[in-house]
């Protein structure tokens, strides 16, 4: 299973959440609610808007993993 | 002269690069700008451009930007203008350094955050509406006068809780106060004069409300209510804060706007893709900010001692990173000096990066969404109605152009 995991160098910049707000969204300051928290799973059919989430970020705090 | 001959003996050493003289200020054509950054880009990562009593360091290249976006700690914010290293002006929290720059920004995020904008969509979208209704019947306008210089300025004084009849006396303040930022000297006074008449008018503000309590949907009333370390914020930082809010979100959307507007105007394709396609406006908006980036370059304060992508650097200089250059630096992008309208990894530093990262970004992506969308619906067909060259303000500030002249067919 891929998991999107957001570090905490997460800045509230936004673009991930509105590229895919199916898996993401934001808290009341705009930073994404998982910044720094456990991986999500990301579902076989979203895995190419995972990627374009992933290349969506200024900071490079997202990553694509397997677990 | 003695700090020059220094200058000039510190580029030559070190980088084996030219040293430039480069005058980032003046208005050159439309475009020369980021032709300028393609170039110093592709013919060396790091330049030393002098001026008449000092220098800084010009980084041309996305990994160099990035990595001065990155290490805050050691790229200090102090100053931002690396012409000015030690300007007559702060902004709060833009030149406030870690520790104390994330409690202000924790202060002002909820203000400006994306759920504050959805809230305000529909408010904004009607003073869109009403601003080019009356544009319409007439088949032409200046885009910049007419819409791009006043949308913006209205739907910002209504999300901090001014009447839009202000909006003309904050277009000339903004216009004053960047008539002497990009380092002109000739624009100095009026700066100044501007930045002095803002602050009295937000402590006219500021003190409307002590006294007569608090306003729901307020800026002044939450700033007077918001703590920092537990004390209220003092009036310098107050107005300072004020100052800068102002000056960031009027001037930048504007110029923003417009370079859309004119992109749009010379590509039918596009603007019929986005009516057809609404879906994807903010992805040409995100595009608009890479591509077409008004940030010519953003200025850092070197805080010790290091060596930074093969430069010796020194405690004190100011750094250049090259935004322009970055963001369409072909060893970074795909397609970088296409304009891809509905490109999704945009991770582009049209707003920054780092800490530091604008504020007012959820702000001005809806204002330049819901411009192009309202226009879009009324006059879908529009084209330059100029052939004249037009010339854009200097990067040493933001680019901008002056005039955008649009025209289209009015149905009888």
């Amino acid at each position: 299973m891929k998991k999107l995991q957001i570090s905490t160098a997460c800045q509230g910049h936004g673009r991930c959440y509105t590229l895919a707000p199916q898996l993401l969204s934001s808290d009341d300051e705009g930073y994404v609610t998982i910044s720094g928290g456990d991986p999500i799973d990301v579902p076989d059919d979203l895995i190419e808007l995972a990627e374009d989430v992933v290349g969506s970020c200024p900071e490079n705090a997202i990553s694509l993993i397997d677990e | 002269m003695e700090s020059s001959t220094i200058s000039e003996k510190k580029g030559a050493e070190v980088t084996g690069c030219p040293v430039m003289h480069q005058d980032f200020a003046k208005t050159r054509e439309l475009g020369a700008y980021w032709a300028l950054a393609n170039e110093l880009r592709e013919s060396c990562p790091h330049f030393y451009n002098e001026y008449e009593n000092g220098g800084y360091w010009v980084f041309t290249r996305h990994e160099a930007v990035n990595d001065i976006y990155k290490t805050p700690e050691i790229f200090s914010s102090a100053s931002i203008t690396p012409w000015e290293p030690d300007p007559i002006y702060r902004f709060v929290p833009t030149q406030v350094d870690a520790p104390d720059h994330i409690k202000y920004r924790r202060i002002l995020n909820p203000w400006f955050s994306p759920k504050a904008m959805e809230a305000a969509a529909p408010m904004m979208r009607e003073i869109c509406r009403g601003f080019i209704e009356p544009i319409v019947p007439k088949g032409e306008c200046d885009f910049y006068e007419a819409f791009a210089l006043r949308f913006p300025t209205a739907a910002f004084l209504t999300v901090i809780g001014v009447p839009t009849s202000y909006t003309d006396v904050f277009v000339g303040w903004v216009d004053a106060f960047f008539g002497g930022f990009g380092g002109d000297p000739e624009g100095a006074e009026g700066m100044a004069t501007a930045l002095g008449e803002m602050r009295v008018f937000w402590s006219e503000q500021l003190d409307n409300r002590r006294q007569e309590g608090h306003r729901e949907g307020d800026l002044f009333s939450y700033l007077l209510e918001s703590t920092f370390d537990d004390k209220p914020l003092d009036d310098e930082v107050l107005l300072d804060m004020c100052t800068v809010l102002t000056l960031a979100g009027l001037d930048t959307t504007r110029a923003e706007l417009a370079y859309m507007f004119h992109h749009l105007a010379l590509h039918p394709e596009h603007r019929q893709r986005l009516i057809d396609e609404p879906d994807i406006i903010p992805l040409a908006v995100e595009e608009t900010l890479r591509y077409y980036t008004i940030i010519f370059g953003d200025g850092r304060k070197v805080t010790r001692d290091i060596e930074f992508h093969g430069v010796q650097l020194k405690q004190g200089d100011m750094v250049y990173g090259l935004v322009s250059g970055a963001n369409r630096d072909p060893r970074h992008w795909e397609q970088a000096d296409e304009f891809v309208i509905d490109r999704k990894r945009n991770n582009h530093f049209g707003f920054a990066s780092g800490p530091h990262r604008c504020l007012g970004m959820h702000l001005a992506r809806r204002e330049m969404a819901i411009a192009v969308d309202e226009w879009l619906k009324v006059i879908p067909n529009f084209e330059l109605a100029t052939d004249a060259q037009l010339m854009e303000r200097g990067g040493g500030a933001m680019m901008s152009l002056s005039t955008l002249p649009l025209r289209w067919e009015v149905k009888a």
